[in-house]
């Protein structure tokens, strides 16, 4: 495992530097928001996740010491413990009962300029860890290794949650695909 | 690597292959000179053109602004309690100063014992018999 690029950053936030503190929120908070947004699929919510995952790195930045993981996927878990918090209170299920089959029926059919918010309701329609697996290697471009890590999961394990995810995108935006 | 693979890998990771495997990166790159490796990774490529559609609101000043403004007060906060720590933590070798010296003080200047105890001629198992005792007999 390679040097940490925000290793320094991290010490410097611990040390009490307000120049770190602005260079932080500028490197990450695009990460964290976009990393929410496409989790939660709410704008509103994803702002909340992205205001108590920073409060965690500022009072743990001076004790934060690298061990297995980089902070950026440290950060990323944090950030990703606090949607499914959300998600839970949603009561779209429960702790023990984590749907992992998407429903992967087609979207109806689309209207011209409408893609993107196509695009957002497959993924808001995927199983969680399926849209988990492909925003964190897809979007946020996490190396195998670091979302899985990230996820708590074998690489292989990602691997099929990233396979079964994008067929099922693939089936629900059948017609778009094909254009 | 074999189709089988290039396929599984495309099905997982999409058409670029920079967020393959680094691993498997550069026999990918030769496979995906082939015929079948093209075909795949144009399939894959379809729907990745999608899900690059698919973009999320930049981050507001005001957001930008609130989370800096909320490290301040954490730092503030953290300042102030490592303060009062350093206040208890002072306070608690003052008392346990205290404690040592006065079980050193007990320690090294015991009670002054009696070598032995006389036994008064007054006295019973129940205590001094003293001048009221004598008196009591006197009145029987």
């Amino acid at each position: 495992m390679g040097a940490d690029p925000d290793e320094e950053l991290v010490r410097r936030i611990g040390a009490g530097d307000p120049a770190a503190v602005q260079a932080m929120v500028a490197r990450k908070l695009p990460r964290i928001l976009a990393l929410a947004a496409r989790m939660l699929g709410d704008a509103a919510e994803a702002e909340d996740v992205a205001q108590e995952t920073f409060v965690r790195i500022w009072r743990h930045a001076s004790s934060w010491r690298r061990g297995h993981a980089r902070f950026d996927t440290w950060i990323h878990r944090v950030a990703l413990n606090l949607c499914y918090d959300r998600l839970r209170r949603r009561r779209e299920w429960t702790t023990d009962e984590l749907p992992e089959v998407a429903d992967d029926a087609p979207l109806p059919d689309a209207m011209p300029g409408d893609e993107e918010r196509r695009v957002g309701q497959a993924l808001q329609r995927l199983a969680p860890r399926q849209r988990e697996a492909i925003v964190l290697v897809y979007y946020q471009e996490l190396s195998n290794i670091e979302a899985a890590g990230a996820m708590q999961v074998s690489v292989d394990a990602l691997e099929s949650l990233l396979a079964r995810g994008r067929r099922a995108l693939q089936a629900m935006l059948a017609g778009d695909c094909d254009e | 690597m074999d189709a089988g693979r290039f396929a599984a890998l495309a099905d997982a990771y999409g058409s670029a292959l920079h967020r393959w495997p680094p691993a498997e990166q550069a026999a990918a790159m030769l496979f995906a000179e082939t015929e079948r490796g093209r075909a795949i990774l144009a399939r894959a490529g379809r729907l990745d053109a999608m899900l690059d559609r698919h973009r999320v609101e930049a981050a507001s000043p005001g957001l930008h602004r609130a989370i800096v403004a909320r490290a301040a007060t954490e730092v503030s906060q953290k300042r102030r309690r490592r303060f009062w720590w350093l206040g208890f933590g002072l306070a608690g070798v003052g008392v346990a100063g205290a404690v040592a010296g006065l079980a050193l003080v007990t320690v090294v200047s015991p009670d002054i014992q009696a070598d032995h105890y006389v036994m008064d001629a007054n006295t019973t198992s129940f205590g001094d018999a003293g001048p009221d005792a004598d008196q009591a007999e006197e009145d029987l």
